[in-house]
């Protein structure tokens, strides 16, 4: 089933913490709320949800309304941060819950709960668990039984509020696989609260990075993480290099230094920044083109596939990172204290907020 | 008697640390605390036990089966079966409004809770006999229907609800803000209604809280003396319970007797100590 | 996300209107009604009698009474319970299960019997006052014995979490650091049971300053020297004096709600040191 949010925002006393927020999600897609603390990302999954009101705005699920309809009849997939299983109930208690309080009518009979319970209990692997109390179980499995209880009343919407937030790094990353291929067997549409920017690049098919109940950006992971639209949201996906400078007949000029600033022709004498990714920088012990600035390696890092260098740029003090390819590192043979130009090969100007006004 | 203290803290308290005490000022500290306890707690309560059969166990026996000693009983009893279960009902849906919802007044609601907690038992009787003796607000319109809630069970009844009203509440208020509200949001996603919720879900996480309230209140509600005597009149056989009976025995030089009727109480109040360590124990099992 | 926390009370769980009627009507029938009912009648006296009323001297050194054997208790419990506390919480002992349940005795004892049995043991002939040089029962003595023991495990129950959530590595720490044994307990952890402490006090004070029961039987009950104030309300109303007994139970009123509020007040103080923090 389709999403639409039209128009939302809510306010809590004087904090604006949705501010006309429009996503169109199709049906089917995994999507990722991605933001910092207090953007606002899961105020937004609970109004989807009906576990809150918002002040203006629209929430249709495929064609209907649902904007006032209360949470009991949205029969969405609510899975809860800290999994709010029910400390009292079973497992099996747990997952079966939503189909045994549905009104007499609806409700199947005690032999299909049970199966629709194994059946569920089985595809999350925790068949060998029904008899346990959610305290017996570790936070993995506990995520587990939320999620198949969360699926127990089939809804056609999946909300997950930061659903591996609370687990530690080698389970995150298993459930995180396990929920894409979930995903991919059951094509439920399903929204996704996170804060972790690895996680959202990782699963979902489309990003929407939010900050200060605004959304930023939407796009495919590719896309907002190659290019990015706002500053935010180059500081928030990954890690970025600042050359601040000055605008000046289509050209950034920082340091001793000028390069292309595309898009800017017309600006003159104005306060900018360039943004960049370290493994969009190039290093070269001479300086070819004019656009590189002077910098002393500080030091390397070189654990994994790619070589980290942590540089400090000779005229402002200021620190850059860039990411080399081994092969590249071998061949320049870096040393900590050696003096290197750096040249940025893809830079993105923004003019600061503040200056811009 | 392994409870989830010593539980907690042995493998703490084990061994030789830097951040403990010379063995001869603990054994001294422990000896002064149980000195204390002996002298304050258990000294008393063995004197009543001893007090009751000083005449021997026909006198005993006689002291709580007299007539007017079953008349108390029997009224205390009244009294806890309507007191209690009134005020557990309060309890619950005083905790279920200032911890599932936000609203102005909250903290004053609150503190007004705790009121009759602060406040000497005494008054707590008097404002009764203010509204509804004789010479109070609702006496006259009392006198012309001729109810009787002073010097009568109604006030007695009254006089308790108000001393016992906050046990409940006062158990499940902190328990269920810890508990927060996610599992009755996830429970309404479920498609549950708010009864079904309450039922299924609240309930069974407050139980122990619940009965752990109700077991104090019980207990209050059966010894309560100051604001019972106040409203009571002390009528023989009518108004008179278990407290304000003992305190007549006593008054009348009937010490054995007193003691008998007083060593039951004081059996109701070990029973009521090992239920409530019994609740702990067990909430704290599961976490 | 802790504002998105808080913001999670508006709420869409059912039953506010049903839950908050009936807590309210319960409150004001059972609580307010009454207790307006001192003020009311309190105001109708009169100024000029209000105060002669409650500065009577049989009153006055019933106040003087009552506030010095429920301080005094107070205090004594405040010693002792950290103690109790301390070593229920950080030495084991055999019988420690049992002695920490009999704590909450007093909660669970009716005040009358407890009040006949501590009169029994202090009187000249009693278990514990026959051993004694001076006289307790029927003294003041007697009196703050009774309101020590209705107010012991206000302290120990207020502390004891405390303590128990108390991190050792902090004691740990100030070792390391150099202090001794002495300094750790006076530098680290008395600050950290001392708002526990204090809220103890406080509770224990206020419940003692009201108390009857317990204390009418080992009193003696004579007037300008062993009446305290609850048993001079008691007093005025088995007299029919009405407008009396309420003046001075206003007085009391007013100060159970200063009380409460600073009760109130540590917490909130409390409260505030562990958020900021």
């Amino acid at each position: 089933m389709s999403i639409q949010i039209k128009e939302v925002s809510k306010t809590f006393g004087s904090f604006n913490a949705l501010n006309d927020i429009n996503i169109d999600i199709k049906t089917g897609e995994l999507v990722a709320l991605l933001g910092p603390s207090g953007s606002g990302k899961t105020s937004l999954l609970r109004i989807i949800a009906g576990l809150e009101e918002a002040d203006n705005g629209v929430i249709l699920f495929g064609e209907e309304d649902m904007t006032h309809i209360r949470t009991t009849e949205r029969k969405v997939g609510f899975v809860f941060q800290h999994y709010a299983l029910f400390k009292h109930m079973t497992v099996s208690d747990n997952v079966a819950y939503g189909l045994k309080v549905r009104p007499k009518k609806e409700r199947p009979s005690k032999k299909e709960i049970e199966a629709k319970v194994n059946e569920l209990l089985e595809l999350v692997k925790l068949d060998a668990f029904a008899d346990r109390y959610p305290s017996q179980l570790s936070g993995g499995q506990r995520q587990r039984v939320a999620l198949a209880r969360a699926l127990a009343v089939e809804p056609k919407v999946l909300l997950l509020d930061e659903p591996f937030g609370a687990l530690d790094a080698k389970v995150r990353k298993e459930l995180r696989r396990w929920l894409r291929r979930l995903h991919d067997n059951f094509h439920i549409t399903s929204i996704f609260v996170t804060h972790d920017q690895e996680e959202a690049l990782d699963v979902a098919d489309r990003i929407v990075v939010m900050n200060e109940g605004k959304i930023e950006q939407i796009g495919s992971p590719e896309e907002v993480y190659d290019h990015p639209n706002s500053p935010f949201v180059y500081d928030f996906l990954g890690n970025v290099n600042l050359f601040q400078g000055r605008l000046q007949n289509g050209k950034l000029l920082y340091g001793n230094v000028e390069i292309d600033a595309p898009g800017f022709e017309s600006a003159e004498n104005q306060q900018a920044v360039g943004y960049v990714r370290p493994h969009d920088v190039t290093i070269d012990r001479e300086d070819t083109s004019n656009e590189a600035v002077q910098a002393k390696v500080v030091h390397v890092h070189a654990v994994g596939r790619s070589v980290h260098i942590e540089l400090k740029r000779e005229d402002t003090d200021q620190f850059l990172e860039a990411e080399l390819t081994r092969e590249r590192y071998r061949e320049l043979e870096l040393k900590v204290g050696e003096d290197v130009f750096v040249k940025p090969n893809q830079l993105r100007v923004f003019i600061p907020e503040d200056y811009s006004i | 008697m392994a409870g989830h203290i010593p539980m907690q803290h042995g493998s703490k308290n084990t061994g030789k640390r830097t951040a403990e005490e010379p063995l001869w000022i603990r054994v001294l500290l422990i000896a002064l605390a149980l000195g204390f306890l002996l002298i304050f707690l258990v000294l008393p309560l063995i004197a009543i036990f001893i007090k009751a059969f000083e005449q021997g166990a026909s006198v005993y026996f006689a002291s709580i089966t007299d007539p007017d000693a079953l008349s108390a009983i029997k009224l205390t009893l009244i009294v806890v079966l309507l007191t209690v279960p009134l005020n557990a009902i309060f309890g619950v849906a005083a905790a279920w409004t200032v911890t599932k919802f936000d609203f102005k007044g909250k903290s004053l609601l609150i503190t007004i809770i705790d009121l009759p907690f602060a406040i000497s038992p005494v008054i707590a009787g008097l404002v009764f006999v203010l509204l509804f003796s004789a010479h109070g607000l609702f006496g006259e319109f009392l006198f012309e229907q001729d109810i009787k809630i002073i010097f009568a069970v109604p006030g007695i009844v009254l006089a308790t609800l108000f001393v016992t009203f906050p046990f409940v509440a006062r158990e499940l208020i902190p328990l269920m803000q810890a508990q927060g509200s996610a599992e009755e949001e996830a429970s309404l996603t479920l498609g549950a209604g708010g009864f079904k919720t309450f039922l299924l879900v609240t309930l069974p996480n407050i139980k122990w809280g619940l009965l752990y309230g109700v077991i104090l209140c019980n207990a209050r509600a059966v010894g309560e003396f100051g604001a019972v005597s106040v409203v009571s009149g002390h009528i023989r056989g009518l108004t008179n319970t278990m407290p304000l009976h003992i305190e007549i025995l006593y008054n009348e030089y009937q010490f054995s007797a007193s003691f008998a009727v007083a060593s039951l109480m004081s059996i109701l109040a070990i029973v009521t100590l090992v239920l409530k360590n019994f609740i702990e124990w067990k909430t704290s099992q599961h976490g | 996300m802790a504002k998105n926390w808080r913001f999670k009370k508006h709420s869409i769980l059912p039953g506010f209107g049903l839950s908050l009627g009936f807590t309210m009507l319960y409150v004001s029938l059972l609580v307010l009604l009454p207790l307006s009912m001192i003020f009311i009648n309190t105001s109708s006296m009169g100024w000029a009698d209000f105060w002669a009323t409650v500065t009577e001297p049989r009153v006055v050194a019933s106040y003087k009474l009552s506030f010095g054997a429920a301080f005094a208790a107070a205090c004594i419990n405040v010693i002792f319970g950290v103690l109790i506390a301390w070593v229920l919480v950080r030495y084991s002992f055999p019988g420690k299960r049992v002695i920490d349940g009999l704590v909450d005795l007093p909660f669970a004892l009716p005040t009358a019997v407890a009040g006949i049995a501590l009169t029994t043991l202090y009187t000249e002939n009693g278990w514990i006052g026959q051993f004694l040089s001076f006289k307790v029962a029927f003294t003041s003595i007697g009196i703050t014995i009774a309101l020590t023991f209705i107010g012991l495990p206000f302290v120990v129950r207020m502390v004891q979490p405390v303590l128990q959530n108390l991190d050792q590595e902090m004691e740990e720490a100030s070792a390391i650091l150099g202090a001794n044994r002495i300094q750790t307990f006076f530098r680290v952890i008395i600050p950290e049971i001392l708002p526990a402490t204090l809220t103890g006090f406080a509770l224990a004070f206020a419940r003692a300053l009201g108390e009857y029961g317990s204390v009418v039987f080992i009193a003696g009950n004579m007037p300008m020297k062993t009446e305290i104030t609850p048993l001079i309300i008691m007093t005025k109303l088995e007299q029919y004096d009405y407008a009396g007994a309420t003046a001075i139970a206003a007085v009391m009123l007013i100060i159970s709600f200063v009380l409460l509020l600073l009760i109130n007040g540590i917490q909130w103080w409390t409260n505030r040191k562990f958020v900021h923090n």
